[in-house]
């Protein structure tokens, strides 16, 4: 089967030395979405900005679509990879939102026309049309994040990779937001600390912890096994059963 | 929760029949205007009376209330100050006019004070009406259409996007200090003031690179393009600003 993301044997160690990563190895397969889950400090925003290519050398051991990490392929990859971050107003700079949610297909080198049709379209997607003319210090937390997710799917990416998406979100805007995820016809890469959402969304995930991948299986198994989410760090919400599970 | 106070948002949302022009025609007339009457003669009669008709037409027809003038008048309180002291001054031949408790008043110095009376208070009406009619995000996108450098505009851009981020952050550092039992009294109560604002400079740097970060990974090489916006001309604006600029001329070389 071909995969769709292959990541081999990446290392990461900051200028600090602090060894962030040491040696991830997995890879998705095209329009699989799955979960990376681990404690604070596991690596994962890192790992995160290495699927952009934004830090450290690339040495081609990470490939996307057949595209190896390198600087000629660097723009390509940066359109199919988008990332949203963890704090929308790191994301949301422009004066309104519809030339933010433009920002990205702009630079892509979609014509104006282009770049507004898709704008329009991925507002339509996160249920924000209505807000096109809006300055973004002026959205409620969970309106933001929305226009955040808008501004990256603009570009069409294959691949959306979402950094703590539900934190700070209220219930309806954290259910909102998991439909959303789940009407997209595009693979996921969710990082999250929200076990019953990351269940919900991806039928995989990776558990990170120390810059390692500790396990890589079904979600339900992983939140089944008490003794691998103790070692991680890892704990569902307190009432939350999972015995339904067993019998799908 | 943390409200943001919008008080340094100036423009008014009253219907003008300024508000639709394109903004870098606002931008431009009013440059031009207030040039023209920094460069004019307060002797002459003619020019004051011309100027500042079109300026107090333009303040008419912008329709801003009288009330919210006078109060952003008052930025012109420094200038005035300023000017109240001038008469006491001479610049060239020590003609006095009139003597005062023993003080002299001079001519040259009278002169200088109605001139900058005259001038900082047009001046400054012709500002308050360009930012009353007109957007910050317009003030931009006219600055970009009179193509100020790609950079200078995503420098004013980043600081109207920012200013309430880092205001609200500010707000909820100090509410978080005042319910530990600070107090914001004397000099002592500066410091943790001053600490306070060293985080926040850090945490700005920091915010910095990761919208820096953000812009990259979407593709940013460079330029910030604001979105074509359709806005009127505006013939009366035209021949105000060219009335203004023949009046000078007029009197300077005829």
């Amino acid at each position: 089967m071909s995969k769709y993301l292959k990541i081999n044997n990446l290392s990461y160690t900051y200028p600090d030395g602090h060894k962030a990563l040491k040696g991830i190895d997995f890879s998705i397969n095209k329009g699989e979405s799955i979960a990376i889950l681990g404690p604070n400090g596991a690596g994962k925003t890192t790992l995160i900005l290495h699927l952009n290519g934004i830090l450290g050398e690339l040495k081609g051991e990470i490939e996307v679509d057949g595209l190896e990490y390198s600087s000629e392929n660097i723009g390509k990859i940066r359109k199919t990879v988008g990332v949203v971050f963890q704090d929308p107003d790191d994301q949301l700079f422009m004066p309104t939102v519809i030339e933010d949610v433009m920002f990205g297909p702009k630079n892509f080198g979609y014509s104006n026309e282009e770049s507004e049709t898709n704008a329009v379209e991925a507002l339509k997607m996160v249920g924000m049309e209505n807000f096109q003319d809006r300055a973004p210090h002026h959205l409620s937390f969970g309106q933001k994040r929305k226009v955040a997710i808008a501004t990256v799917l603009a570009s069409k990416p294959k691949l959306l990779v979402l950094d703590e998406p539900a934190s700070n979100l209220d219930p309806a805007s954290r259910r909102d937001l998991i439909d959303i995820l789940i009407k997209l016809d595009i693979s996921i890469i969710l990082v999250t600390h929200d076990l019953p959402m990351a269940l919900e969304i991806c039928e995989r995930s990776l558990v990170l912890n120390e810059g390692i991948i500790k396990e890589d299986s079904l979600t339900k198994d992983i939140l089944q096994n008490k003794q691998l989410m103790k070692e991680n760090r890892l704990e569902l919400p307190y009432g939350f059963a999972l015995h339904h599970l067993g019998e799908e | 929760m943390y409200s943001t106070t919008h008080s340094h948002h100036l423009s008014l949302h009253k219907e003008s029949v300024l508000k639709n022009i394109k903004p870098e025609l606002k931008i431009l007339s009013t440059f031009l205007i207030v040039i023209s009457i920094a460069f004019s003669d307060v002797e002459n009669l003619f020019q004051i009376l011309s100027h500042s008709l079109i300026v107090f037409l333009i303040l008419y027809i912008s329709k801003i209330p009288l009330k919210i003038y006078l109060k952003r008048l008052t930025i012109d309180i420094p200038f005035i100050i300023f000017a109240l002291f001038l008469p006491f001054l001479s610049s060239e031949n020590n003609d006095i006019v009139y003597t005062l408790f023993g003080i002299d008043i001079y001519r040259t110095g009278l002169e200088d004070m109605f001139g900058i009376l005259f001038k900082a208070t047009l001046g400054v009406t012709m500002g308050i009406v360009l930012t009353a009619v007109t957007t910050t995000i317009e003030l931009i996108y006219g600055l970009q259409k009179l193509k100020l450098p790609q950079i200078i505009i995503a420098i004013m851009s980043f600081a109207i996007r920012y200013i309430d981020v880092f205001i609200d952050e500010f707000k909820r550092v100090r509410i978080s200090m005042r319910s530990r039992g600070y107090q914001e009294k004397g000099i002592k109560g500066l410091i943790p003031i001053a600490y306070a604002s060293g985080a926040m400079l850090i945490r700005g740097y920091e915010r910095g690179e990761r919208v820096y970060l953000s812009m990259i990974s979407r593709g940013f090489n460079g330029s910030i393009e604001l979105k074509k916006r359709e806005y009127d001309n505006s013939v009366l604006l035209i021949f105000l600003t060219l009335i203004s600029i023949f009046v000078l001329i007029v009197d300077k070389y005829l």
